[in-house]
């Protein structure tokens, strides 16, 4: 693999990134800044870009494909959210619409402590490594792999889908929650604190490409890499690969749900729709068409997608699904490793004796029997 | 003939051969009759008595005859004087129904109270037994339910025999139940109570629990004996109707899942693909078995009922010639990546379910329902046992039996088998690999479409119809083990009978989570699957 400092497309991106994250809080005033509508775009682009990252850590570098990946994003989504109506009512008195809703007088009683912001942070990972521990555990341990476990993923978030829109359960129903007014003890809504959650998510962003490229370029990766192309020799040869996969698929958790956390403040809004079988599907689909096994790859493909997404669905809802799948069918068919496939050509050729290591690479993705 | 009618039928058989027979019912004194409408109140009494009693096992002609009594005195259109009485305007003799006039002194006798209601019950109840109008028959039990504790025994199951009106005729039954159960005469309060229990229902149930507000109930101990004993009896018949009626539920679930299934399973144990485009074939099967209806509307209307056996060959065929061109066209690349062809087959999915939104709408589709998937047979409390149900279960029974059948008897099953087993060995001795993916591609997108039409009398049909059954098929594959037609059947039957099991208790989400974490917790234990072929773990 490319050392770290000659890799030079995820040295731009990072670069691309510190330089967005300086630039639009000292721009913030002059009439050089981004509308609020795109300050927020940008931001909620950021946190899919995280959340695509965590999937192609996994599907990726791993080789295990999750459809289900959504329900880490809903979790980190859903617990921010408490923490955000929680810390409202505290501040300001409104009382949640869901609360109203049920006809419930108060919070129920796990919702305790939701006001601080750290212990929710703590709430959400436990509640990810603990779902993530044990489905990880059970489905590495019984070597449950491939196909099998891209279904029982699926089912996994459409069943959470189905426990969410229940009303009962004191986390909004099928309303979801919304009317945020107060994050942090600062009032939400200024173009100050779009501002600043957008370079919040670009900051996590660029972290989280910087934490995950030390850890694919490190012997740990190779690890990874190993266990993807042939996970039956590397146990031959003595190694479990079971503490690897559940370390990364962990890890892959808590950065989805981390993506949740930065998305539901941006969006202002979370419900059980982020539970749906679709978004967990389309997230694989962004990794597929940035390039899986590459993180800059899933970044840009988790930005283009979406930004093409959020163009199509005001400008032409009816045509935006049939050119999602134009679009899966293109990059399936002609393109194995996404965009990647395309940047090849125009990278490869000035770099000379990388060259063979691309091609080395891109072959062996191509070729991996998943 | 239902089970539950059974009883009302045989007692209108006997009603209708006691009928039959001249002479078994006593003739109508008519003379007497008349002679009682004009004397005092107590002889119009007895009188108004004995023409509802006619109206209950009476003759068909003393039926018609009397028919125009009771209104008459009503209205006071009867004029009585010494030679008996004339009938209305249209001078008639009562008795005799000849014209004549009525004498000068004749007079129009006057109704007490009591027995202006008495005579209302009887012009109520030659109505209901004599007026060929149903209209008017129903107003007449309307007026009869007011006081059904007089109501004598025999006129309602008489009148229910002959009552050709389906509504009307179960609204005479329901009045039978109640006003046996209001009867004066104890016997026959307990008889209707042991009728009832019979046949178990929550209004029978209901029934019962009013009849314990009965002061009967307090003092008369045989008669609480008996109400405790249907109490208990109608009890157990609902809640071994309701076990049926989720077992049945489940049963047709179950094959819906199996359809959907088998496919799913026969191309993943070939090929290691799941298609995730399965729920959209089965949407397809339901829209073409809806263009098949229509069709059938424009050219052939005489035919229209036979639309949902017209239409098997056809949505086969569509739903086989799509899913050969997915293979063709798209999963041929795929082989060697099983995880792209999740994401290519739901590209497919996306792009079918948003082209029929365009073209169909989202609304839901109407069908017809013909005559054989129409209404059912009630059997024990609430089961009823549905048609449509009976024809998905019968359905997924027929295709499981041709399904076996093509992959076990034919040269393309052996072929099937083989590429499953061992896909180079196969290949190496001559088997054609690829057509035979083709072609067992076609069979399972071909099964979907029948699971399409076998589902489309008993769910709605609309572009978004597949998502509820796709994630529930794929728990059967992977529950059932890939490429064998047992495991698929047992795991169908678990998952659709544990969801319906579990549904009425902790709901259909429970339901779910239920399956889905006995699903993963099963998997410890058997990873391959429950009817895995033994071999190598790969």
């Amino acid at each position: 693999m490319t050392p770290i400092t000659r890799d030079r497309p995820f040295l731009l991106l990072v670069a691309l990134l510190v330089m967005l994250s300086v630039a639009m809080p000292l721009l913030s005033g002059t009439g050089l800044a981004p509308s609020r509508y795109l300050t927020n775009a940008i931001g909620q682009l950021a946190a899919f870009a995280v959340l695509a990252l965590s999937l192609d850590l996994i599907w990726g570098y791993l080789g295990i494909l999750s459809l289900g990946h959504g329900l880490f994003f809903a979790i980190g989504g859903y617990v921010v959210a408490m923490y955000l109506l929680k810390h409202s009512f505290v501040v300001t008195g409104t009382v949640p619409d869901f609360l109203q809703f049920m006809g419930w007088k108060e919070f129920p009683f796990y919702w305790a402590g939701f006001e601080f912001f750290p212990y929710a942070f703590g709430v959400a990972v436990a509640v990810t490594l603990l779902i993530s521990g044990v489905f990880g555990y059970v489905s590495f341990r019984s070597r449950v792999g491939g196909v099998y476990f891209a279904i029982i993923t699926q089912a996994l978030v459409y069943v959470a889908m189905l426990l969410m829109f229940r009303n009962d359960t004191g986390f909004g129903g099928n309303n979801g929650m919304t009317g945020f007014s107060v994050i942090l003890g600062w009032p939400m809504g200024t173009s100050g604190m779009i501002t600043a959650l957008a370079v919040a998510s670009l900051v996590t962003l660029a972290l989280v490409l910087v934490g995950c490229r030390w850890l694919v370029g490190s012997r740990f990766g190779a690890l990874m890499l190993a266990t993807r192309d042939d996970e039956t020799r590397l146990r031959t040869l003595g190694y479990e690969t079971l503490r690897l996969k559940l370390i990364v698929w962990c890890l892959s958790a808590l950065l989805a749900m981390l993506a949740g956390m930065l998305y539901v403040p941006q969006v202002g809004i979370i419900n059980p729709r982020v539970l749906s079988p679709e978004l967990s599907l389309e997230i694989a689909v962004w990794v597929a068409i940035g390039g899986r096994g590459h993180l800059v790859g899933a970044v840009i493909g988790a930005l283009l997608v979406n930004a093409l997404k959020f163009w199509l669905s005001s400008a032409a809802p009816d045509v935006w699904p049939f050119i999602l799948s134009g679009l899966i069918v293109l990059v399936v068919l002609v393109f194995p490793n996404g965009l990647m496939d395309l940047a090849k050509f125009r990278l490869a050729r000035p770099m000379g004796p990388k060259r063979m290591e691309t091609k080395r690479m891109a072959r062996g993705i191509g070729e991996a029997r998943s | 003939m239902t089970f539950r009618h059974l009883p009302t039928f045989l007692a209108g058989l006997l009603v209708s051969a006691v009928l039959a027979t001249p002479g078994a019912a006593a003739a109508l004194d008519r003379a007497a009759v008349v002679a009682g409408l004009c004397g005092n109140a107590g002889q119009m009494f007895e009188a108004a008595a004995a023409l509802t009693a006619t109206a209950a096992t009476g003759s068909d002609e003393d039926r018609a005859w009397a028919l125009a009594l009771p209104r008459a005195l009503i209205e006071k259109t009867l004029a009585c004087d010494a030679a008996g009485a004339v009938l209305g305007n249209g001078r008639l003799d009562a008795v005799s129904r000849v014209v004549r006039e009525p004498a000068p002194d004749a007079r129009a006798p006057v109704l007490s109270l009591k027995n202006r209601a008495v005579f209302e019950q009887a012009d109520a109840a030659l109505a209901l037994r004599s007026t060929p109008d149903a209209g008017a028959r129903a107003a007449a039990l309307r007026m009869l339910e007011r006081r059904p504790a007089t109501i004598p025994e025999g006129l309602l199951d008489a009148a229910a025999a002959r009552e050709s009106d389906p509504a009307l005729k179960a609204q005479i039954e329901g009045l039978a139940q109640t006003a046996a159960l209001n009867a004066s005469d104890p016997t026959a309060r307990l008889r209707a109570i042991g009728r009832i229990a019979e046949n178990p229902s929550r209004r029978a149930l209901a029934q019962m629990a009013e009849l314990t507000r009965d002061p009967a109930y307090a003092t008369n101990a045989d008669f609480r004996a008996a109400i405790d004993a249907a109490t208990r009896r109608i009890e157990r018949g609902i809640a071994i109707g309701d076990v049926l009626a989720a077992l049945y539920n489940g049963l047709s679930f179950a094959s819906i899942l199996f359809m959907a299934a088998i496919g799913l399973a026969i191309i993943f144990g070939l090929m290691g693909v799941i298609n995730l485009a399965q729920g959209e074939l089965i949407m397809i099967g339901a829209y073409v078995t809806w263009m098949v209806q229509q069709g059938l509307r424009a050219v052939a209307p005489a035919l229209l009922d036979w639309y949902l056996i017209l239409a098997i060959p056809v949505a086969f065929v569509v739903t086989a010639a799509i899913g050969i061109a997915l293979e063709a066209l798209l999963l041929r690349h795929l082989y060697k990546r099983p995880l792209m062809s999740l994401l290519a087959t739901w590209a497919v999915s996306l792009f079918l379910v948003n082209l029929v939104r365009v073209v169909f709408g989202t609304q839901n589709m109407q069908f017809e329902t013909p005559f054989y998937v129409s209404g059912g047979v009630p059997v024990i409390g609430d089961f009823i046992f549905t048609w449509n149900r009976m024809f998905a279960i019968a359905f997924a029974v027929v295709t499981l039996a041709l399904t076996w059948a093509i992959v076990r008897k034919t040269p393309l099953g052996l072929n099937i088998r083989a590429v499953t087993q061992n896909r180079d060995m196969a290949a190496c001795i001559g088997i054609p690999t690829r057509s035979v993916d083709r072609m067992a591609f076609g069979l399972g997108s071909g099964l979907a479409g029948l699971a399409g039409l076998a589902l489309s009398p008993i769910y709605s049909v609309n572009p978004q119809m597949g998502q509820n059954f796709i994630i529930d098929s794929f728990m059967v594959v992977v529950l059932g083990g890939v490429g064998t037609i047992a495991g698929t059947v047992v795991a169908a039957l678990g998952i659709g009978q544990i969801n319906v099991l579990i549904e009425p208790l902790w709901g259909a989400v429970a339901a779910k989570v239920i399956v889905l974490l006995m699903i993963i917790a099963f998997l410890q234990w058997r990873p391959e699957g429950l009817f895995a072929v033994k071999g190598r773990r790969k």
